[in-house]
């Protein structure tokens, strides 16, 4: 080989290298530069001394990283173990989706994020007095995305009790959601997830099997450990069956010596998964033993990532913004009840809700992800599908500090009048001001029924004398409220708005969780969007393009006809 | 080649580079109505070139006649006379069934202030007068200065950083949801351009004290004169630029 291609080949070794040490790498030592860093960009949130505990904390949950106890969500290393340097670099980089902690990516260098991470491990001990690198979490078996892995995940979701918080099919309204606190008593709400763009460390099926078999350090979110699972150290099949005969009425002699069989080699598997938790050295059979069935838990484990990976669309649905806009559609007759199939055929809008931090008292944490609206009319009324999660279904409770009734609820807002032009004035997008705002308030105690308001403030809202003019239907079921409401396009009611097709009117909701304490101006909701009817597509496009190439047709013949009289007179 | 072929591939060329290379590759799409007057300038130009002499025109129409009468040509008569119908059909259905967009949403940027600096009912002085009263601080007395600061930053975390961002960036978690998008500080065309009268302005009365031009009043910026007093906002406005690094302008003596 010449040696400029040895010389070449050894600079693109070097490359390598160097890209590969980027790619993962140690925190350098902690320094003043990461203090400083620290200290003006983290520090508002997680305190001086790294408690969590900023001027900002106060308002926020979920509530900043205390850094004191080494407890960390967002973990590539096993329970029980503490992040690596890369861990806590990629929750810098990436941030936190679904909290306060946003990406740093582009405010503050990698250099500057390296030292960080340096600087934030000084707070716990734990860090320096390490011997072994934290076990990372081994992810080579990983099971491929299938239906028959999915439903494999799904009976296992049931059998571990991940309904208990996660509910039936994952919107985090189990029925133990409410209650779940963290490690500091903070309220700890349970993932929904078929909200896969709220999840802490992402939603790739890496991200949720780490986490499931990681836990979420310091949250309610246990590690599911081998010997959590039911059947440890059994092969799959095995521990089918075993469930399948425990649910037996009665057991024949044989079948109870397979159970009796299985319950032993399941009860021994425990018992050395507790030996070597307890630091008991392990034979070799032992050890073949429990490897064999950790194989097994892991695979699981991956059967469960990919049935929740399952539960969400690919990503979070685009905000009904730009050309975007609620487009009710036209239909002849009856317009769809609720629970009419022609709704599936329609797309929904999707309008993200955010805090109401504008007016006392706000809501600075929002537990309502956004709301789902379709719409269809006729040539008299119009009829909407308002679709949201929420975790519980609130109707009558009472806040302890102001003794006000707690309850879920929804408000649609228009404008009392449409602004006329582009640059006409809307009224102000938190339930009017100068100019009046006509409001659709549902309120989850009373189901079937809409109350028609005009607001000219959030504080100044009045229920319109004339009511009964909305027909209504709810249902809450599996964590998800649905709202059908029907109005009439044109109504007597002078303080309504009125509806005409083409016209573009601004539309915005308030929602309220009354479970998160949401009541009054404490709420979630959104600024002004676009609804429209959609107009009926004109009938002429089925007669001009013809025509026009009909023309063409003439005017081609037409051409080829003058240009041959030309060349014979020629 | 042609003197017509050469033309007809300069139009689709220029049309392909400007759509696709220029307003893709390059940079982001131009709007139709450029694409559209630069494609009309180039038809210009080609009348121009072809119309110079009497030859070069009989040229480039020679193609045209052949196709419309020659029996050499009749393959490509005929698939010109199903495909030019066919072509106008659609286009003229496209623009037909189109649906209705929304009215974009013109807006001032950069509203400009009423004369008088006011607070709640009470007037602060002339929008092109008033100072921070703590600015002086910065010289005078840097302790009560950062004691200032500090009192602005705290402010900032309790009420502004769910939609400006923990870094000022525009950027807070509350942010992405919100039309107009919240005003980003790190911008440096943000605060240097400013008094910090100005800002006081936009603090204090919010998206509803927006002058007409600032109209359709879409901003979710609050009225914080409701609900921060007169130093607190006096003192974040010190924060903002404290962190930023950037100086909010001034008038009156030169530095």
């Amino acid at each position: 080989m010449r040696i400029r291609t040895v010389a070449l080949l050894l600079i693109l070794f070097g490359m390598f290298g160097v890209l590969s040490l980027t790619y993962a790498q140690n925190a350098p030592e902690a320094s003043e530069k990461g203090k400083q860093v620290y200290e003006n960009s983290c520090a508002h949130c997680h305190g001086t001394e790294g408690r969590g505990d900023g001027s900002a904390a106060e308002n926020l949950l979920p509530k900043p990283r205390d850094f004191t106890r080494g407890l960390y969500k967002i973990r590539s290393t096993g329970t029980g173990e503490l992040p690596t340097d890369q861990d806590l670099f990629d929750i810098i980089t990436e941030g936190m989706p679904g909290s306060s902690m946003p990406p740093w990516d582009t405010a503050l260098s990698a250099n500057d994020r390296w030292e960080v991470v340096a600087y934030i491990k000084t707070f716990y001990d734990g860090f320096k007095e390490a011997e072994t690198p934290p076990k990372q979490i081994n992810l080579s078996g990983k099971v491929p995305y299938s239906e028959q892995s999915v439903e494999t995940g799904k009976a296992l979701y049931t059998e571990l009790g991940c309904v208990e918080c996660h509910g039936n099919i994952g919107r985090g309204d189990g029925t133990s959601a409410p209650d779940l606190t963290d490690e500091w008593g903070f309220q700890s709400w349970p993932a929904n997830l078929t909200q896969g763009w709220n999840f802490r460390g992402g939603a790739d099926t890496e991200d949720i099997f780490k986490r499931f078999v990681g836990g979420l350090a310091g949250s309610a979110m246990p590690a599911f450990e081998g010997d959590s699972f039911p059947g440890f150290g059994l092969t799959a099949e095995e521990s089918s069956r075993m469930i399948e005969l425990d649910n037996k009425d009665e057991m024949t002699e044989a079948e109870e010596e397979e159970s009796a069989q299985l319950y032993e080699k399941y009860d021994a598997a425990v018992d050395i998964a507790l030996n070597l938790a307890e630091g008991t050295e392990l034979s070799a059979e032992e050890k073949q033993i429990y490897d064999d069935a950790m194989k097994v838990v892991y695979e699981k484990s991956w059967h469960l990532a990919n049935y929740v990976k399952s539960l969400m669309p690919e990503k979070r649905p685009e905000p009904a913004i730009g050309n975007n806009v609620l487009r009710s559609q036209y239909i002849h007759g009856e317009l769809p009840e609720m629970d009419n199939a022609a709704w599936e055929t329609l797309e929904a809008r999707y309008f993200p809700l955010v805090g109401q931090i504008v007016i006392e008292p706000r809501q600075f944490n929002p537990t309502i992800d956004a709301v789902n609206v379709k719409s269809y009319y006729n040539d008299t009324e119009v009829a909407f599908l308002f679709v949201w999660d929420d975790r519980t279904h609130t109707t009558d409770e009472t806040d302890e500090e102001t003794g006000k009734t707690l309850e879920d609820a929804l408000a649609v807002q228009f404008p009392a009048k449409v602004p006329q032009g582009p640059t006409a004035p809307k009224p102000y997008f938190l339930w009017g001001g100068r100019l009046p705002v006509y409001l659709w308030h549902w309120k989850a105690s009373a189901p079937e029924q809409v109350t028609e308001l005009t607001a000219k403030g959030v504080n100044n809202a009045e229920v319109q004398e004339a009511q009964g003019e909305l027909k209504a239907q709810a249902t809450y079921t599996e964590g998800q409220y649905k709202l059908w409401v029907k109005r009439a396009l044109k109504t007597e009611d002078k303080k309504d708005l009125q509806l005409d097709p083409g016209v573009f009117v601004p539309i915005a909701f308030s929602a309220w969780d009354g479970a998160n304490g949401d009541v009054d101006t404490k709420r979630v909701m959104t600024s002004w969007y676009t609804f429209v009817l959609e107009p009926v597509p004109s009938s002429k496009r089925f007669i001009y393009p013809p025509v026009i190439a009909l023309l063409s047709v003439g005017f081609l013949f037409g051409l080829r006809a003058f240009v041959q009289r030309r060349n014979s007179e020629e | 080649m042609s003197l017509f072929t050469i033309c007809l591939i300069i139009l689709v060329g220029s049309w392909v580079f400007l759509r696709f290379v220029v307003g893709g590759i390059i940079s982001v799409p131009i709007p139709g109505s450029v694409i559209a007057m630069y494609m009309g300038l180039i038809v210009i130009a080609i009348l121009v070139h072809i119309s110079v002499e009497d030859s070069l025109f009989r040229e480039f129409r020679r193609p045209i006649l052949e196709t419309l009468v020659d029996d050499k040509r009749r393959l490509h008569r005929r698939v010109l006379v199903v495909l030019i119908p066919l072509l106008l059909l659609g286009y003229t259905y496209s623009i037909i069934a189109q649906r209705a967009n929304p009215p974009g949403s013109p807006r001032d940027a950069h509203p400009s202030p009423p004369l008088e600096l006011t607070y709640k009912d009470e007037v602060i002085g002339t929008m092109q007068d008033v100072v921070n009263p703590f600015r002086h601080y910065e010289k005078d007395d840097p302790e009560a200065f950062r004691a200032h600061v500090e009192n602005g930053k705290r402010v900032y975390h309790h009420n502004c950083f769910y939609c400006h961002g923990d870094h000022l960036d525009g950027q807070g978690h509350f942010a992405p949801y919100l039309q107009p998008l919240p005003a980003n500080f790190q911008d440096p065309g943000i605060i240097p351009n400013f008094q910090e009268s100005f800002f006081f302005w936009r603090i204090a009365k919010g998206g509803p004290g927006l002058p007409a031009a600032g109209t359709p009043w879409d901003s979710a910026m609050p009225i914080w004169e409701n609900t921060l007093t007169k130093d607190e906002i006096w003192d974040v406005i010190l924060f903002l630029s404290d962190y930023t690094g950037y100086q909010f302008r001034t008038f009156g003596e030169a530095h």
